[in-house]
């Protein structure tokens, strides 16, 4: 099985009824609120994380830019619960959290990606064979945020609560159920749009350039060994032919050469 | 709408084939006008560092793909459904820009078997009337693979190719390919260096009693200058190849070998940001009489007339333009007569993962085209007496990348998320590898291109639909092939061997298969049966050519654009005796 992810593309409901400040509770260790609210921009993001890497003292980077263009309170409080769900804080990684992945779904949703930039978009819309791609008259950031509306509707449901205030255990127990195809949508396929969306979307986070917001601290290369940019391998695929790669333990990103 | 001044040649698409054909004209000072959608790559994030390396902008959201916005398909899998615009496309991808697909390609470099221009000759000599099925619209080409070997040799010095030659003059030559069709010459260039994954590939067959060879590449071995003084950097192995421009210059690709030769020729010129929207035809002539532009960067629209018009703007665009332009008679499959939008053909895949707890495999370390190959089961290369299927498929261990977001890999049962998630990441990352099948797909009389009559693209045109699925007779040869490749997996001695990842049917648009679709504007002998004859000559229109993959008539288990190359290459030639004697070729 190749653990690769090919993806597809939302109203948006429910009320305002969550305090959460979550996010900064979690980010306790990290920098100042001062700094950390300035860092608004990925780039500086990066400069703040590449200076963390260096830091000595061994703790791992976290992520440190506040605030979503997208996400309203509640869609927040859905996407990080599920994000620590689906990475837990543990001996490979901080939590999903804390990784930047929140901030990189936020980014992509509220960007070009999320407003369907070079997606066909003329109707009719018909359903028909799943394989044609799915027929939504929604760009991507509409159609995540009407499975986010559905999906907590449907965790309360199931749970009598809305999905943040889950256990983990039971939080995961869900997701697993949706992307199964065992939890009924309203009016979309929840287990389509998990797959084919908020799927895609967590892999993209954990796994692209840290310039966008997720693998803070290259976090999640490190954990696999990819080496990053510097790739000028034509004497390393004749030294290294079979053998460990040295450079797959230091990972450089975009901002390392900008 | 306001005509421009005439022009002597007019090629449609500024990708590979139209590089090439405009080598060969403005060689010998004849006016050449390209006309291309697209931008100039060649100087911005996409071909430098750091921004090169972005797997997401690139890979991910196909930054240098045809925008999906403006120009889709229709897909449905059998003639008598509804079919529905593919939004957002992944199986395939048609490059944009000046160089085409030719930029981001893998660089993998194939001639075809001997017998493929003659396959339906070859086919029922070896194995008798009945062995084509009626449903099955082989044809023959009208050319021959000895027609068009110097052409093959010349893209292959042309593009710096790095591989092994199997037999030359009908030598078989050890670490070669021992089917591969006679060559004049070796590779110009040594092949590439085989990674892990290809000497574990070797030796499980070698254990079977099969050939591996290292893949014939585009990608350069070593540094090299081809024949026109340009210049190719050594291939650093960087993991961003296919669906990337190369940033070192070290991929043979129309960008670096042809276009900036060709912009400093007086005869050439090239016009960027220009949709081809169709063309006017002359019925009574039997002319192409202009080609319809639209400025993209200003709006204006006009005509631009030519002497000799060449579409070269890949399979579907091919196409769509000619039934858009209504230019010769679109393929009616329930009545079976017509012939534009035939033919149209795919590529058959299936693929395996295999674990190796104590194997480095560095995926990292890679090129476009890292990987070994046998040829033992493709196309008629074995006998198919009594196997129900014809056709077949290389079987490669391939290595072309570890770019994190698509392309890592874990053992079946991998939970999808959590800690074991990652931590089988962790763990398989660097040790795994992919076996893979790349087959033949032939004709079907179901299987074609036409307008669709609802979905419309940006510019007010129907869309191309596609009415397309893998039939039983690429169902079989899948199986088949499957089952050889899982006997090699077997014996690579791996800790774990994935399950096997079949053919995915029906077509799936939401899969990266291969950019290899053919057929729509094939090639044949006679009017009846093809689109263009045997010298791309439309047969509707003596001054419209068309060359790319549409003029194929089925599709080999090979990657196309080998043949691409030298039937773009001897189109340049014919067209040179074309202009000094108008007329049929
Ligand atoms: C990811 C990938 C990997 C590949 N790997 C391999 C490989 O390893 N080996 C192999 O043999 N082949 C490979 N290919 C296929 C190879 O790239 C093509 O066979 C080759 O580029 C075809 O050349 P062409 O000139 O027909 O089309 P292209 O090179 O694609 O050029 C067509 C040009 O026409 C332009 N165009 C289209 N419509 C219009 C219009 N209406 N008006 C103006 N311009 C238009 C396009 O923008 C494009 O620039 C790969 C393709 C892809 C996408
Ligand atoms: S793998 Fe080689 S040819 Fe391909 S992009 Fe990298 S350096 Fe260029």
């Amino acid at each position: 099985m190749t653990d690769s992810v090919d993806f597809l593309p939302p109203d948006s409901a429910g009320s305002a009824r969550r305090v959460f400040l979550k996010q900064l509770a979690a980010a306790s260790s990290s920098l100042p609120l001062g700094k950390a609210l300035a860092g608004g921009s990925a780039t500086a993001m990066l400069l703040q994380s590449a200076d963390a890497t260096a830091a000595p003292s061994g703790k791992p980077v976290i992520n440190t830019v506040y605030g979503y263009q997208s996400f309203g309170p509640d869609e927040a409080a859905f996407v990080e619960a599920m994000l620590n769900i689906m990475c837990p804080a543990d001996h490979l990684t901080p939590g999903g959290v804390d990784c930047g992945l929140a901030i990189y779904i936020d980014r992509q949703l509220a960007g070009s990606f999320g407003q369907g930039a070079r997606r066909y978009a003329a109707g009719p819309f018909l359903q028909g064979a799943a394989q044609c791609g799915p027929q939504l008259p929604l760009t991507p950031e509409q159609y995540f945020k009407a499975g986010v509306a559905e999906a907590d509707r449907a965790a309360q449901r199931l749970y009598g609560q809305l999905f943040d205030v889950l256990t983990p255990q039971q939080g995961d127990a869900f997701l697993q159920q949706l992307a199964a195809g065992r939890v009924a949508g309203e009016q979309l396929d929840l287990a389509e749009w998990f797959n084919s969306l908020v799927y895609p979307l967590f892999a993209e986070a954990c796994f692209a350039d840290p310039l966008y917001g997720g693998n803070v601290g290259m976090v999640f290369w490190k954990m696999i060994g990819y080496p990053g940019l510097p790739a000028t391998h034509a004497l390393d695929v004749v030294q290294y032919l079979g053998k460990p790669y040295p450079g797959a333990a230091n990972p450089k990103s975009i901002a390392d050469f900008s | 709408m306001k005509t421009r001044a005439s022009k002597t040649v007019v090629i449609v698409g500024g990708g590979l084939t139209a590089g090439l054909i405009a080598r060969q004209l403005t060689a010998k000072g004849v006016e050449v006008l390209v006309l291309e959608r697209g931008g100039d790559h060649s100087k911005g994030p996409e071909s430098s560092l750091p921004n090169q390396r972005d797997e997401l902008r690139w890979a991910v959201r196909q930054g240098l793909i045809q925008d999906w916005s403006r120009e889709t398909y229709t897909l449905r899998h059998q003639h008598n459904q509804t079919a529905l615009p593919v939004r957002w496309m992944e199986s395939f991808l048609p490059g944009q820009g000046l160089g085409g697909a030719g930029n981001h390609w893998n660089g993998h470099l194939w001639r075809w078997a001997e017998y493929d221009p003659q396959l339906r000759s070859h086919y029922l000599h070896r194995y008798g009337k009945q062995a084509i099925p009626a449903d099955m619209p082989l044809q023959d080409w009208g050319v021959t693979y000895a027609q068009l070997e110097p052409y093959h040799d010349l893209f292959e010095k042309l593009f710096g190719v790095s591989g092994q030659a199997g037999n030359i003059g009908g030598k078989k030559l050890p670490g070669g390919n021992p089917f591969e069709a006679p060559r004049s010459g070796p590779y110009p260039q040594a092949p590439l260096q085989v990674l892990e994954s290809g000497l574990v590939f070797k030796q499980a067959c070698e254990q079977l009693g099969y050939h591996a060879f290292p893949q014939a590449a585009a990608n350069s071995s070593g540094a090299y200058t081809n024949p026109d003084g340009q210049k190719l950097g050594q291939c650093q192995y960087c993991g961003h190849c296919e669906r990337f421009i190369c940033e070192a210059n070290a991929k043979g690709s129309p960008q670096v070998l042809l276009y900036p030769m060709l912009r400093e020729r007086k005869s050439f010129e090239v016009r960027l940001n220009t949709q081809v929207l169709g063309l006017r035809y002359d019925a009574a002539g039997k002319r192409a009489t202009a080609v319809h532009c639209l400025d993209l960067l200003t709006g204006e629209e006009y005509e631009q007339p030519a002497e000799v018009i060449v579409l070269a703007a890949f399979t579907m665009s091919n196409t769509q333009l000619l039934l858009h332009s209504k230019i010769g008679k679109p393929y009616d499959p329930v009545s079976n007569t017509g012939v534009v939008g035939k033919n149209f053909c795919y590529q058959v895949n299936a693929g395996v993962d295999l674990f190796f707890k104590d194997k480095w495999f560095n995926p990292f370390l890679a090129s476009g085209s890292t990987q070994m190959v046998i040829d033992e089961f493709n196309n008629d290369n074995f006998d198919h007496s009594g196997l129900g299927f014809l056709g077949g498929a290389t079987i490669q261990a391939y290595q072309f990348s570890g770019r994190p977001i698509k392309g890592r890999r874990v053992p079946d049962g991998t939970p999808r998320w959590g800690t074991a998630w990652k931590q089988a990441n962790a763990d398989w990352y660097a040790h795994s590898m992919t076996l893979g099948i790349e087959g033949s797909c032939y004709p079907h009389r179901g299987n074609y291109l036409s307008l669709d009559p609802t979905y419309r693209d940006a510019y007010g045109r129907p869309l191309i639909r596609m009415t397309f699925d893998f039939r039983d007779n690429e169902q079989k040869m899948a199986a088949f092939l499957s089952n050889k490749m899982m006997e090699i997996a077997r014996h690579c001695g791996a800790d774990k061997v994935g399950s096997l990842q079949g053919l995915v049917t029906p077509f799936d648009s939401r899969l990266y298969q291969t950019t290899h679709i053919v057929g729509g504007t094939i090639m044949g002998e006679t009017p009846h049966d093809s689109v263009v004859s045997p010298h791309l000559q439309h047969w509707d229109a003596h001054n419209l050519f068309v060359v790319g993959a549409s003029v194929y008539p089925h599709n080999s288990g090979y990657n196309p654009t080998g043949p691409l190359g030298a039937l773009a290459l001897r189109l340049g030639d014919d067209l040179q005796r074309y202009l000094q004697r108008p007329g049929r070729l």
